[in-house]
């Protein structure tokens, strides 16, 4: 049994295979290649038109990488051309072939294709950095030179009856290209083909060296941040680390030579344009060392492009790090239920058109309290274990998802959906806190102030103190009982008016009343005061004798003032009189506020 | 005295209202006077229960706007700019408290900084007043401990104004202490605004005399209560601020000075009492035995003759208490007086020649070159004393004449603060630093004086002694001080109540003139800050005629270019003035930099810029160096370039190296230094000015002037034919501002046989240069 059971293995595997092989029975019949080299990356695009000529209908295909193209892959996806110009994307499931080098792709069909029937399919692979520069060091006038080795043929598991390739070049200058079956060369375009007849999995190298001066920018790592907040924010930051990786710049830079002559480091990259979301707000692009002052940024109608300019050029191989963040409205991308969210944003951004990343971190933190969270991408990604952050008020951190992913280009710019659970009033907690600790900020003042930490004592400072908090409520008493007769003055004039005895009898009464109040008051402070030995007392003793003659002198005035309603008094006689009343008065109350002043 | 005052005030304010709602034409004069005094918030009050509190919440407030402006005032190159740290020596700061905050407080102590000073390295956590960066780490520390996750550099740039705001009070402790409440409010804001201190502390400008400024004035507050109380707790704080204040800055020495001096003049003046013996006493060695303690101060305050004085005057106290005890108990008088007079004589003597020894060290340290070559160790001139202080330059002596007529221990300290600080202001530039805070402070004494007479009234001040009334006029100018535009309808209303007194005319005239002083000083101040001190001197800036802005930020753009694209252990040759900038922004190793500690490797490298190029390049092999950055202001007009400073660079380099270095040899025979076809042969040849004028003669800037012509010198440049053979331009910034070029390794040794060459040609492409290789052979064997 157990020496049996590779043999049955091999057996059972070989089977699996031919019956494949022998089931597909599908050819290429026709194969339009394009391998477009005019960027800093490789995209080959390859129309294909698969007839099954098998016996049995089948459900799936394969697609083949070269072995030595596969590293560089970036990029595979394939679309079926329906006959009403409709292309829907297939769902490629990575596989092998034995015996054979390079990668396999299995493509799921939407619909069975029969026996004898035929199909459109349009396969795009994109490599990265398989332009080679060369020569690999240049000075600054040159021009950059780089080359493309590739695959005459497309590499198919399956025989192809007719093909053409066609490559398009970033410029008309080719310093030389393999001639396999006299291509034709017009301006940047080289065409190979037509080749009948070719045998599965042919490959015969394709070499062509020619200039390509367009930028060969590389992100070697991009870190991305996406900070959610619940209050309606979400913060996007983005570390990267860029580098030239064209041909290596040798020997001087001359700024002389780069300001003056149009044609100087003509690889070199000065700047590029990184297009953010039309939301973006609050952009900022700055370093390790600040600012970096040299970036413009222009909101359109349904982006934000900021036009990336690093501090120096960027020769080849020369490198440099910056970051680059903004706030979006949390509304366009957080969706909720109830206590269910879901944050739907890019995984990865555009950063520069046909961009290159060698390595990509993606940190989503989500805010404190989000349980069970659930990460919907669009491809596979290596999700690394959740880590905690802490910022703002936080108490117990908020989570972080991490995940990685190497050799990125522009089809990633895809959309990531993270599902959690946060419970509403978990948002109350921050504001809270802020409360709280003002709360316990101005209790320990209160508390600080009410009570005496000294450890000696001053009796003659605390009774100091005593003496001035009496004197402070005598002189609020002393100032309502002058209050006091002023609205009795208002009183009596009223009461000259109207003649309502009634009404200056009852505010007599009053006045009498609130006055007596008042006058005990005085006199029970003033005997306190005696009390603490102040002689401050004798003084409001005297303010107190002060008061009643002005008392006297108020109850005079109401009185003469009945008396003229009365008709006892000729007008000119009470005028005469409360003149003297009132200067009297005024004399005595001038007195008290000395006294007053003097406590 | 000031409590009492503030009492007597209050009720005054209440029974002024009173006496106004009984008969409303009696004493309008007071009546105003009271509700001016409350203000409109009186009336909120209702009845005015607490007027004590109305005060004190009044000072609070004028304290906390005073505090308030002088932080924001400070930011104008964060608004203008970005948060980053300024000028030289932030930089440094910068970037030992980052070191502090990545790796904890005993690797700062213990940090050999191996990228200074190549190859000697520098002990950083031994020659560092490692006060700031402690500061500047804590507070990140126990922010991140609350999770507010704020970057070391914003609590770097933050930090002096933050400080400053903490002056301000601790200015307002000091002058209440001296004068009274109001006098302190308008010292408090006074130093809030006062150029003089914002040179110093504006955001960014990251260094020690930012907090140092606090602690001084802090330390002197608590100096002065100690005094005052004789209470061994308040000079207890006094040593724990000193501590603070020695781990800050080397002005410490101003104080363990300043502070026994007091002590001495207090005897002399026998104005001797046991509290100024506890006080000093206590001081005297709680402080020393504190400053000990900073590793870079060490055993100097027992070795150094900046310290004697504290020691003398301590021991001379000592003997004076011991006479006193015996002077009480023995009867013998004549003979104390005149052992008492043998003794301060003596003491005398000593503390004088102590005093001569220590200032005549400083004006032997002045003449060395390379502190003369620091602009900020000129001699101070008359206009700077009147652009950093404005009218407080005027008025201040006025208040150190109102101190001297009322003398008292305390006003015995700040007259002496005010003339020690004076004449060290005349001395160096720097210095002006300490001179501003006394200025500030016998300004207030004597606005606040002032005021006391011309803006009282009168029929208050016959009962209460006067300075209660002008207390709180005072709080209200120096709120308009900073309010600055807007409240001035407020003084009309003053001026009416002034005219019921008596010389209505002369009152509000001088009024009216003090308010405009202030109000000129407030706006001299803002354009002050604004126009000299807001310039982080890191990125330039330059207006069109539209208004519109042009960044240059061209040192950035080098100094990042360098971090970039150089090895990460390259040595980088540039004059000491960029050493911080190129450690703390482009993370190489320097040969020298601000520090300068050590003038014969600054002179090497000041030797090395003033030779000829072959001469040059055997220095640079034997430091080492891999890239040398010059500045050059030429192409856009800078002229803070290198060219500028060159002769400080001989004169350096000659000191050390007089028979190679000649400065005589940089000028014309007419004694002229020139950079065109005039110049001096042997200057147009040095490295320094290849280095800069490399390629330069073929640009031509404007279609007005020949190629090659200087901006900044106004010239045609002498040599046009620039080539080098041992150096390569390697980055060039946008401006031209920065060039740094590449050393190049010696080339390979020519093969002898030619033979050899034509059997494997192809070996030709790994040798470096193009042309020109036999004089090198002769440098091989460095």
């Amino acid at each position: 049994m157990i020496g049996k059971s590779p043999l049955l293995a091999a057996f059972l595997l070989l089977l699996a295979v031919s019956s494949e092989v022998s089931a597909d029975g599908l050819v290429n019949e026709e194969v339009k290649r394009t391998v477009d080299l005019s960027t800093h990356l490789a995209k080959i695009t390859a129309e294909i038109v698969l007839s099954n000529q098998g016996h049995s209908a089948v459900q799936s295909f394969m697609l083949a990488v070269e072995a030595d193209l596969a590293p560089h892959l970036a990029y595979i996806g394939a679309s079926v051309k329906g006959d009403e110009e409709e292309d829907g994307t297939l769902e490629l499931q990575q596989t092998t072939i034995p015996g054979q080098s390079g990668q396999f792709y299995k493509v799921q069909l939407p619909s069975t294709l029969a026996a004898g029937a035929q199909l459109k399919a349009k396969v795009e692979m994109t490599f990265s950095h398989v332009l080679k520069p060369f020569p690999t060091q240049i000075t600054q006038a040159e021009r950059q030179l780089v080359v493309f080795q590739g695959n005459h043929y497309l590499y198919s598991p399956y025989p192809t009856r007719s093909q053409t390739t066609r490559v398009r070049l970033a410029s008309k200058t080719v310093e030389s290209y393999t001639k396999l079956g006299n291509p034709s060369k017009n301006d940047e375009i080289v065409e190979y083909g037509p080749f009948r007849d070719v045998a599965p999995f042919s490959e015969d190298t394709m070499k062509i060296h020619y200039e390509n001066n367009t930028p060969f920018l590389t992100i070697s790592s991009i870190t991305r941040t996406i900070e959610v907040s619940h209050w309606g924010n979400i913060a996007v930051e983005e570390t990267i680390d860029l580098r030239h990786t064209g041909a290596v710049l040798k020997g001087p830079f001359s700024r002389y030579d780069y300001q003056r002559q149009s044609d100087s480091g003509i690889s070199s990259v000065k700047s590029f344009k990184t297009i953010l979301p039309a939301s973006a707000q609050d952009v900022y692009y700055r370093d390790e060392i600040g600012n970096i002052s040299t970036s413009h940024l222009q909101v359109l109608d349904d982006s934000v492009e900021v036009e990336v300019r690093p501090r120096f050029p960027l020769f080849g191989g020369w490198k440099t790090h910056y970051m680059i963040g903004y706030n979006l409205p949390s509304y366009e991308y957080l969706y909720t239920l109830g206590d269910q969210y879901a944050l739907k944003m890019r995984l990865v951004d555009h950063v520069y058109d046909d961009q290159v990343i060698d390595s990509l971190t993606v940190k989503i933190i989500l805010p404190e309290g989000a349980r069970n969270i659930h990460v919907d991408t669009p491809y596979r990604i290596d999700r690394m274990p959740n880590q905690l952050h802490y910022t703002y008020l936080d108490t117990f951190g908020r989570p972080v998802l991490v995940a990685t992913k190497n050799n990125l280009v522009e089809h990633h710019i895809q959309d990531v959906v993270v599902h959690y659970n946060f419970n509403k009033i978990l948002m109350l907690q921050e504001p809270l806190l802020v409360v709280g600790a003002f709360y316990i900020l101005f209790f320990t003042v209160i508390i600080y102030v009410r009570l005496d930490f000294a450890i000696t004592k001053d009796p003659a400072a605390e009774v100091r103190m005593k003496v001035a908090s009496i004197t402070e409520q005598v002189l609020t008493l002393v100032n309502k009982r002058l209050g006091l007769y002023r609205h009795m003055d208002e009183v009596v004039n009223r009461y000259k008016q109207s003649r309502d005895t009634g009404a200056l009898n009852s505010g007599r009464k009053t006045l009498e009343a609130d006055h007596r109040t008042l006058t005990n008051e005085i006199s029970s402070l003033q005997a306190r005061l005696k009390a603490e030995g102040s002689d401050l007392a004798d003084k409001v003793g005297e303010v107190q004798k002060l008061d009643g003659q002005v008392k006297e002198l108020v109850c005079r005035s109401c009185q003469e003032a009945e008396r003229l309603v009365a008709g006892k008094v000729k007008k000119e006689a009470y005028i005469e009189s409360e003149k003297t009343l009132t200067s009297k008065r005024q004399e005595l109350v001038s007195r008290i506020d000395s006294l007053l002043d003097a406590l | 005295m000031a409590e009492h005052h503030a009492a007597s005030d209050g009720k005054h304010k209440a029974s002024a209202n009173a006496g106004g709602s009984v008969h409303g034409n009696s004493r309008p004069g007071a009546a105003g006077g009271g509700g001016g005094g409350g203000g409109g918030k009186g009336g909120l009050s209702g009845g005015l229960t607490q007027p004590a509190g109305w005060q004190s919440l009044l000072s609070f407030s004028i304290l906390f706007l005073a505090c308030l402006a002088g932080f924001s005032s400070r930011l104008f190159a964060v608004i203008r700019f970005e948060s980053i740290i300024h000028e030289f020596d932030p930089w440094f700061n910068y970037r030992s408290t980052h070191h502090l905050t990545t790796n904890g407080f005993f690797e700062f102590l213990n940090w050999f900084d191996e990228r200074a000073w190549y190859p000697l390295g520098r002990i950083v956590g031994g020659t560092v007043y490692p006060g700031l960066m402690v500061t500047a780490g804590l507070i990140h520390y126990v922010l991140n401990l609350l999770h507010i996750t704020v970057h070391i550099r914003d609590v770097c740039v933050f930090l002096a104004p933050v400080f400053s705001g903490l002056t301000a009070i601790s200015t307002f402790l000091l002058t209440r202490e001296l004068w009274n409440q109001g006098a302190g409010l308008l010292a408090a804001c006074f130093i809030a605004i006062v150029p003089g201190y914002i040179s110093r502390s504006v955001a960014g400008s990251f260094d020690n005399e930012g907090i140092a400024i606090f602690a001084l004035q802090f330390t002197y507050y608590l100096w002065v209560k100690s005094v005052k109380t004789g209470s061994v707790f308040w000079t207890i704080g006094c040593c724990l601020s000193y501590f603070y204040m020695v781990s800050a800055w080397g002005g410490y020495v101003f104080i363990i000075n300043l502070i026994p001096l007091h002590v001495f003049v207090l005897l002399l003046m026998q104005r001797y009492s046991r509290r100024v013996y506890i006080a000093y006493s206590t001081f005297y060695i709680v402080g020393l035995i504190l400053s000990m303690q900073i590793p870079f101060v060490g055993f100097q305050p027992i070795r150094t003759s900046e310290h004697m004085a504290a020691a003398g005057v301590f021991a001379l106290l000592q003997a004076y208490a011991f006479l006193q005890y015996l002077k009480d108990r023995l009867t013998r008088q004549e003979f104390q007086t005149l052992f008492f007079l043998g003794v301060s004589l003596a003491a005398g003597v000593v503390f004088l020649t102590v005093i001569y020894l220590t200032y005549t060290g400083i004006y032997a340290k002045i003449h060395i070159p390379i502190i003369a070559s620091v602009s900020e160790h000129q001699p101070t001139t008359w206009v700077s004393f009147f652009f950093d202080l404005h009218i407080l330059v005027c008025t201040f002596p006025a208040g150190l004449w109102f101190c001297i007529k009322n003398i008292n221990d305390e006003r015995v300290f700040v007259a002496l603060y005010a003339i020690s600080a004076v004449y060290f202001a005349g001395v160096m530039v720097r210095l002006m630093l300490t001179l501003t805070p006394v200025v500030c402070m016998l300004s207030a004494v004597a606005f606040s004086s002032v005021f006391e007479h011309y803006m009282g009234d009168d029929t208050k001040r016959e009962k209460p002694p006067a300075e209660d009334s002008s207390d709180e006029d005072d709080k209200r100018n120096s709120g308009n001080l900073y309010d600055k535009a807007g409240k001035v309808r407020k003084h009309v209303s003053e001026q009416e109540k002034a005219e019921e007194g008596l010389g209505p005319n002369v009152k509000s005239i001088v009024t009216m003139l003090m308010l405009m002083l202030l109000m000129m000083f407030a706006v001299h101040c803002t354009w002050v800050t604004s126009n000299a001190y807001s310039s982080p001197s890191v990125v330039l800036a330059s207006y069109n005629h539209d208004g519109t802005r042009n960044i240059l930020d061209d040192f950035r753009e080098a100094y990042y270019w360098l971090r970039q694209n150089t090895d990460e252990h390259a040595r980088v040759m540039s004059w000491w003035d960029y050493g911080y900038q190129i450690a703390g922004m482009a993370n190489r190793t320097t040969l020298v930099d601000n520090n300068t500690w050590n003038n014969s490797h600054i002179a090497l490298v000041g030797k090395a810029m003033s030779s000829n190029e072959s001469a040059a390049y055997q220095i640079m092999r034997s430091l080492d160096v891999d890239y040398v950055l010059i500045i050059f202001g030429g192409v856009i007009g800078y002229s803070g370039d290198d060219i500028n400073k060159f002769l400080w660079m001989v004169r350096i380099a000659e000191g050390e190296h007089p028979k190679d270095i000649r400065e005589s040899d940089y000028f014309t025979p007419q004694g002229e230094f020139r950079v065109d076809k005039a110049g001096s042969p042997t200057l147009l040849n040095c490295l320094m000015y290849k280095m800069s004028y490399y390629r330069f003669g073929e640009m031509q800037l404007d279609f007005r002037t020949p190629p090659g012509f200087d901006r900044t010198r106004n010239a045609e440049i002498g040599n046009k034919d620039i080539k080098f053979k041992h150096l390569e331009e390697a980055f060039t910034s946008e401006h031209w501002l920065v060039r740094i070029y590449k050393v190049k390794n010696l080339d390979n040794r020519e093969p002898l046989d030619h033979k050899l060459r034509s059997v494997v040609p192809k070996q030709k492409y790994t040798s470096k240069k193009v042309a020109g290789h036999i004089l090198f052979c002769c440098f091989n064997q460095k």
